[in-house]
């Protein structure tokens, strides 16, 4: 009852599972996004979308990317959520965090010998207290409807099926990506060299890049905390500052593609204004990154648009041949917030890092040990 | 019975909710090594990617330990008002985790940090970190952390 079937299906999304339908028709992928009737009233409530004095909108504040909205949905779900489903999805949420929350057994005992049962890369011994954690309340809400899924095109709200050239590439290479917390098969200690050097390790984990894409391109939330994002904005240039973990990605304004051979983790993001839309068009990817096991010819094409004064609609179009047979799409909005962005200071304290490689050349030690008896 | 039930849905929600979080705990704590430790707070390390929470244990034979326990990030509890100030020096914990991999450190994971009463960290006590509450005069304003902006 306190394990509701909406977090199971977060979770399953969020390993990347499988399905369904869209009521709404999915906009064409690259297509300019039309602010419908009812986003133009929204806007009048909430405000006029705010302009800099080159008369461009102004993108810049605070914006909290927290959502209850999965990248993809179910199996056979619509792209909307009803009112009364959201609302029943959202209080099951919140009964949930009230639950975490509560006082637990004064007396209790140490956890059990062998691991306390919880599964994937947390390895059987647990995390630490949801009190740590900031993740949504809501579902994200374009045009005044509430979305069961980031993804609108394809159709069926799930990311198209990987070639089989990539399923192969994958397969030979089993450095993390960049969207991963750690591999999702990971017992938490085997794995195929996963953890014989840090440069094997997980980028969040290292503290170079958030896991879950948080830094993007493309941009998107990591449903657990420091969602927050700041755009900086001037004639020339825009900066998108992701707190988790501290990445400022510069897009240039008008400005063509740097050389092929010069490449970046999070890509040569530019940007152009289509009316009131800023379009980034980001390539020249590293294969540092390599989002969700793309090649460094991924293609990431954005759309910002300022719906009004309190909301920032994000969508984009991931285009990697080599990697999905088709492209793919999404769109979510991203609320302004009057919270402050801290900083994400994270090598300095990683003392995770240090902690995990010990142990495993100690269990290298001991595995040796057994054999020479 | 229902208690037990209970417990354990609430063991599962605990620990299924670090599914994506910053670092493969199975890699860094080992499951073979539970620990429940109850101290007094001698130090706060209130630094990212994780919060380090220091206690003075006592053992059966009258010896000290000091163990680290590792939480997670200060930037959310700092957005509601909770600050390094806010777990004083002293406050009595209760811990349960496993130990690092290395036995030779001691540090372990909070897989539930609580006071002795079972209330949860920073959420069951005002005066001892109790968010915006309003019933602790000397708590800081939600949202701005101690100091303002």
């Amino acid at each position: 009852m306190l394990l509701p079937n909406r977090l199971l299906t977060i979770a399953a999304a969020l390993a990347g599972v499988a399905v369904l339908a869209s009521l709404l028709p999915a906009r064409v992928a690259g297509q300019a996004p039309r602010a419908a009737p009812a986003a133009k009233s929204a806007a009048s409530a909430k405000g006029a979308v705010p302009r800099l004095p080159d008369g461009h909108p102004d993108l810049q504040g605070t914006y909290d990317l927290a959502t209850l909205t999965p990248v993809e949905r179910k199996a056979g779900s619509p792209l909307v959520l009803t009112d009364e489903e959201a609302v029943k999805l959202e209080r099951e949420v919140a009964a949930r965090k009230n639950f975490q929350a509560a006082p637990i057994k004064a007396d209790r005992n140490a956890p059990p010998v062998g691991g306390d049962g919880s599964p994937g890369p947390a390895g059987n011994v647990g995390g630490y207290n949801s009190f740590w954690i900031d993740s949504g309340s809501r579902y994200s809400t374009i045009d005044g409807r509430k979305r069961a899924s980031i993804l609108i095109d394809p159709p069926d709200g799930r990311i198209p099926q990987m070639t089989p050239q990539a399923q192969q590439r994958l397969a030979r290479n089993v450095r993390p990506t960049s969207d991963q917390a750690a591999r999702e098969d990971d017992p938490g200690f085997e794995g195929n060299g996963a953890y014989d050097n840090p440069e094997r390790r997980p980028l969040g984990e290292r503290c170079l890049m958030g896991f879950g894409s948080t830094s993007g391109p493309p941009v998107l939330p990591n449903y657990f905390y420091n969602n927050l994002h700041q755009i900086v904005q001037t004639p020339d240039a825009v900066m998108i500052l992701t707190e988790m973990i501290h990445d400022a990605r510069l897009v240039r304004l008008n400005a063509e593609h740097l050389p092929k051979t010069i490449t970046k983790w999070m890509g040569d993001s530019v940007g152009r204004w289509e009316g009131d839309t800023l379009v980034v068009d980001t390539t020249n990817f590293s294969d540092k990154t390599r989002f969700r096991g793309a090649t460094s010819n991924l293609h990431i094409v954005e759309r910002f648009t300022r719906v009004d004064a309190k909301t920032l609609l994000y969508r984009f179009t991931i285009d990697d041949l080599e990697t999905w047979t088709q492209a793919w799409t999404g769109e979510y909005t991203w609320p302004v917030t009057d919270e402050l962005l801290y900083e994400y200071a994270c090598h300095e304290g990683n003392y995770a890092l240090g902690n995990i490689l010990r142990g495993a050349r100690l269990k290298e030690a001991n595995d040796a040990r057994k054999t020479k008896q | 019975m229902k208690t037990k039930i209970l417990l354990s849905v609430a063991g599962l929600l605990v620990t299924t909710a670090p599914l994506w979080g910053h670092h493969a705990f199975g890699g860094e704590f080992d499951p073979n090594k539970p620990v429940l430790l109850k101290g007094p707070v001698t130090k706060v390390e209130w630094v990212n990617p994780h919060a380090w929470i220091h206690v003075e244990v006592t053992k059966d034979d009258g010896t000290k330990e000091e163990w680290m326990v590792e939480g997670g990030t200060p930037n959310t509890l700092l957005r509601r008002g909770i600050t390094r100030e806010s777990l004083k020096v002293g406050t009595v914990l209760v811990i349960d985790g496993y130990q690092a991999r290395d036995h030779s450190l001691l540090r372990a994971n909070g897989r539930n940090v609580t006071y002795p009463d079972g209330k949860k960290l920073f959420l069951g006590s005002s005066g001892t970190g109790a968010p915006t509450d309003g019933s602790d005069p000397t708590e800081a304003p939600k949202g701005r952390g101690r100091g303002g902006r």
